[in-house]
C-alpha cells in the first residue's frame, strides 16, 4: 500500500481529472463516463447543447428538457408518454443507467471546474468547449489537454466509443509526464481508433 | 479591551500556526499535510499577514519535502506571499531559483508558471518610492539570471516544459509593453491585474529602470516568440500554444497586433513539415479560430484583407466572417 500511495505521489498523472463532453450528456459521454468510472477513473460529463434531446415519436419532434431537468423526471415523462416506444428504443434503459450515475445532466458552459483532460465526442462540441474556455478569464495558467474522437450519436457507437476513450484514458493516465508524451500518445492511438483525432491544449 | 480582545486573538492565531506546522512536518500523508500547510497558509496570508514574516522560513523549510505535491503547494504559497508583502522577495525569489532546477519536471514547471507573477511583484517593488537598495539590487540580478535561464528552457528536450515556457514568455510580454484604448482583455478580467510599463516613471533615476531598455526587452522577448513559432520542428502542441499566446498579445496589446497577422500568414503557407495529417486538421483549426478572433478586435480593421484571405484559405464561410466583422464604432461615425 505504501508503495501505491508513493506512486500517487510521484506521478501526478495518476490523478488526472477527465471530464467527458458530447451534446446533451446522456449517450455518448455517460457511457464513457460510466467506463471509467468503473475502472476508478476521476471523472465528470458534460454537454454543450443549450438544451437536453432525445428522440421523440418522429425524427423532427424530439422531446426537449432543460439542463435542471432530473434523468429520472425524463423517465418518468417518457415513461407516461409510451413506454412500448422508449423502452423498444432503448431511451429509457438508457435514462435508467444515468441516474444510477448522477442526478442530471450537466452543461459543461455553467461549470467552472477544471480538469486535465477534456475528452469531446464530436468536432461541433469540440469547437464549443474550446470556445467556451477561451472566452474564460485566465490567470492560473494550468494547462488542459482538449481531444475530439468522433463518435456518432447511437446506442452502438457509443459504447465502441466508450471504449476507445477508455484505451486512451488509459494511455494518458500511464503517462510518465503527460505533457511531454501527450502529442505522440495520440499520434500512435490514431490509427487504433480508425478515426482522425483533434488535439489542442489550452491554459485556464 | 478591544485591544487586549485583539491581542489575544492574533496570540491563538500564532498558536495555532505553530501547531498546524508542527503537526505537518510531523504527518506521513501528503493531503493532510498539504491542508495543514493550506490553513497556515490562509492563516498568515489573509486573516493575520502581520503573522507571515514570522512563520516565513518555517514554509519555506517545506520546499525540501520528499513529495511533488507538497513542494508544488510551497511554490503557490511562495507566489502569494510575494503578492501580499513585496519585501519578502529577497527570500523567496533563492528559493524559486533552487526549485526551477529540481530534478522533478512537474516542479520546474510550477516554477515556470509563476514566475511572470512573480516578475510582476519584482517591477512593482522596484517601482515603490523607497528606491534603490542592495537588497533590490541583489532581487534585480538574481531575476536577470532565472530570465536567463528559462528562456535557455525554451529549448528543453522536454516538450511539457517547452511549453509552460511559452506561456511565461507571454506574462513579460504583457508585462513589459503597455496597454491603451484600444486593448481588448477576456472577460472577467481584472484591470488591477494589468501590471504593466506604466508603472515605471519615466524619469526614474533608478538605473534598472530605464523605460525604453524594458521596453526593448518585452519587444525581444515577442521576437522570441515568432522565432519559436517559426521553427521547423516545432510539435504540434507548442505550435497552438504559442498561437494562443501571441493572439493574446495581440488583442491586449495591439501595438504588436499587425506583427502577430503577419506571423499566422506566413505560418499558413508554412506548416512544419513534421506535423502528421491530423495534426494540422487542429493546427489549422486553431489558426482559424484566432482570425476569427483578431477579427472581431477594434484594431482588425488595417488588417481587413490580410485576416479575410487568410479565414477564406483557411476554410472559414462567408457567414462566419461576416459574423466577427467589427461592428463600426458609432462614436467614430458621429466624428466622420
Amino acid at each position: 500500500m505504501a508503495q501505491i500511495s508513493q506512486l500517487c505521489d510521484s506521478n501526478p498523472t495518476m490523478n488526472l481529472k477527465f471530464a467527458i463532453v458530447c451534446s446533451s450528456n446522456q449517450n455518448r459521454s455517460m457511457e464513457a463516463h460510466n467506463f471509467l468510472s468503473k475502472k476508478g477513473y476521476r471523472v465528470k460529463s458534460f454537454g454543450t447543447g443549450t438544451q437536453v434531446k432525445l428522440p421523440g415519436p418522429a425524427h423532427d419532434r424530439p422531446n426537449i428538457y432543460d439542463f435542471n431537468t432530473t434523468y429520472d423526471e425524463m423517465y418518468r415523462d417518457l415513461m407516461d408518454k409510451n413506454p412500448e416506444l422508449y423502452t423498444q428504443n432503448g431511451i429509457l434503459n438508457m435514462l435508467d443507467r444515468n441516474r444510477r450515475i448522477k442526478p442530471k445532466p450537466e452543461r459543461f458552459q455553467s461549470s467552472s471546474e477544471r480538469f486535465n483532460i477534456i475528452l469531446t465526442c464530436e468536432e461541433r462540441v469540440y469547437d464549443q468547449v474550446i470556445e467556451d474556455l477561451e472566452s474564460r478569464s485566465k490567470d492560473e495558467m494550468e494547462p488542459v489537454h482538449i481531444i475530439n474522437l468522433d463518435i456518432q450519436d447511437n446506442h452502438e457507437e457509443a459504447t465502441v466509443g466508450a471504449a476507445l476513450i477508455c484505451e486512451l484514458a488509459r494511455l494518458l493516465a500511464d503517462a510518465d509526464d503527460l505533457d511531454d508524451d501527450v502529442d505522440e500518445i495520440i499520434l500512435e492511438f490514431e490509427p487504433k481508433a480508425a478515426r482522425p483525432i483533434l488535439h489542442t491544449v489550452i491554459f485556464y | 479591551e478591544e485591544e487586549d480582545d485583539a491581542a489575544l486573538e492574533s496570540t491563538s492565531t500564532y498558536d495555532r500556526v505553530v501547531d498546524l506546522i508542527n503537526k505537518a512536518s510531523l504527518m506521513q500523508k501528503d493531503a493532510q499535510k498539504i491542508n495543514n500547510l493550506k490553513q497556515v497558509q490562509e492563516l498568515i496570508i489573509h486573516k493575520e499577514p502581520n503573522l507571515l514574516d514570522n512563520f516565513l522560513d518555517e514554509m519555506l523549510a517545506f520546499q525540501s519535502d520528499r513529495t511533488v505535491d507538497v513542494r508544488k503547494f510551497v511554490i503557490s504559497f511562495m507566489e502569494e506571499a510575494c503578492k501580499k508583502d513585496m519585501e519578502l522577495l529577497p527570500k523567496i525569489l533563492p528559493c524559486l531559483q533552487l526549485l526551477l532546477e529540481d530534478e522533478n519536471v512537474n516542479i520546474q514547471k510550477k516554477v515556470i508558471l509563476i514566475m511572470s507573477q512573480v516578475y510582476k511583484c519584482v517591477l512593482q517593488w522596484m517601482c515603490s518610492a523607497k528606491g534603490v537598495n542592495d537588497e533590490k539590487m541583489y532581487v534585480w540580478e538574481m531575476v536577470k539570471s532565472m530570465k536567463i535561464k528559462l528562456l535557455e528552457m525554451a529549448d528543453s528536450e522536454n516538450d511539457g516544459v517547452r511549453t509552460h515556457v511559452v506561456k511565461f514568455l507571454e506574462g513579460m510580454v504583457m508585462i513589459l509593453s503597455h496597454s491603451t484604448s484600444e486593448s481588448e482583455f477576456p472577460k472577467n478580467f481584472k484591470p488591477e491585474s494589468d501590471i504593466n510599463l506604466s508603472i515605471v516613471p519615466e524619469d526614474s533615476d533608478n538605473k534598472y529602470l530605464k523605460l525604453k531598455r524594458l521596453e526593448d526587452e518585452g519587444k525581444n522577448i515577442f521576437e522570441t516568440m515568432l522565432h519559436f513559432q517559426a521553427s521547423p520542428h516545432i510539435s504540434s502542441i507548442n505550435l497552438m500554444t504559442v498561437m494562443g499566446s501571441i493572439t493574446a498579445i495581440a488583442k491586449q496589446r495591439p501595438a504588436f497586433f499587425g506583427k502577430v497577422v503577419q506571423a499566422f500568414e506566413s505560418l499558413q503557407v508554412n506548416l512544419p513539415p513534421t506535423l502528421a495529417k491530423s495534426q494540422v486538421s487542429s493546427v489549422r483549426k486553431n489558426l482559424k479560430m484566432h482570425m476569427l478572433s483578431l477579427l472581431r478586435h477594434r484594431c482588425s480593421a488595417d488588417y481587413m484583407t490580410q485576416i479575410t484571405t487568410l479565414l477564406t484559405d483557411l476554410g472559414a464561410t462567408n457567414s462566419e466572417v461576416m459574423k466577427a466583422m467589427p461592428k463600426i464604432d458609432e462614436s467614430k461615425k458621429r466624428k466622420a
